[in-house]
């Protein structure tokens, strides 16, 4: 580091705290929400295993709202559509789609391991500030303490 | 004197947070941008892996229209070179603010100096 962190006063120290912990708060709320993403497209991988070849032609009871379903039979067990972004779908058959999931997820691991160093960093910066902390409060008592001694005296 | 020193100083202050608002928002819109930029780059990315076989659509509104990969794919282009000129013209944007909040920073100093310096004057006489 740059700066050392024994210079800075008690305010900057606490400044720098909070700096700090907005950093955590952020990089910490990003890897949750890639993190919910993730598990979506797990899910949607997952379900894609009900369209094989034995479901062709059986019956299904398809929701048409939460709390509505009507009956329906899987005609097209080869094709699903899929959201690619930005309002376009694509249609795709089972093999590309699941192909399509799994970068999907190996992508947002990419992206989580590379978010999860930083955290690391901003966690240890913040014990480290913490510490530097602690240790000028502590010089402060015993100078108070020493000084009152000496004006008792 | 002090009086109106403190006057221009509090109106130089207001100038220069109305200033650094301009600048936030400025950047939250970049920030947008960028957002924008990767959404778009990640479609271009799948609408390149696409054949002839495959089928595109494109949601407007609430239906889904069928629409021809070279098109899509001609817009998401389109778009992208959009979202990067708008970037660049941000970035000139941003950079052109920095400089005039760092004079107007200077300018500030040297008013709260003064100011100072009125005080203290101010002060010695009574």
């Amino acid at each position: 580091m740059a700066v050392n962190l024994t210079e800075l006063s008690l305010p900057q120290l606490e400044g720098l705290k909070g700096q700090l912990e907005q950093e955590i708060e952020f990089l910490t709320s990003s890897i949750g929400q890639l993190k919910v993403v993730q598990t979506k497209y797990v899910e949607a991988k997952d379900s894609l295993s009900v369209l094989n070849k034995d479901n062709a032609g059986k019956e299904l009871l398809v929701p048409l709202t939460s709390s509505m379903y009507v009956p329906g039979t899987l005609s097209d067990v080869e094709h699903v559509l899929v959201d690619v972004g930005t309002g376009y779908y694509v249609e795709k058959n089972v093999e590309d789609t699941r192909e399509f999931f799994k970068r999907k997820i190996d992508f947002l691991t990419k992206q989580i391991e590379k978010i999860q160093p930083a955290l690391q960093e901003k966690h240890a910066m913040k014990q480290a500030v913490i510490e530097v902390m602690n240790m000028k409060i502590q010089q402060l008592h015993s100078q108070q303490t020493s000084q009152s001694g000496t004006a008792k005296a | 004197m002090a009086e109106a020193i403190q006057k221009k100083l509090q109106s130089e202050l207001e100038k220069y947070q109305q200033m650094q608002k301009d600048v936030s928002k400025s950047m939250s819109a970049r920030q947008k941008l960028e957002a924008q930029l990767t959404e778009n780059n990640i479609v271009k990315e799948e609408l390149d892996l696409l054949d002839g076989q495959n089928t595109v659509y494109k949601l407007i509104g609430p239906v889904l229209v069928k629409q021809d990969l070279d098109e899509a794919k001609a817009t998401v282009a389109k778009r992208l070179e959009y979202i990067n000129g708008e970037i660049q013209r941000y970035e000139t944007l941003l950079k052109e603010m920095e400089r005039k909040s760092d004079q107007h920073r200077e300018v500030l100093a040297s008013l709260q100096q003064e100011y100072q310096r009125a005080q203290g004057r101010a002060i010695g006489k009574v």
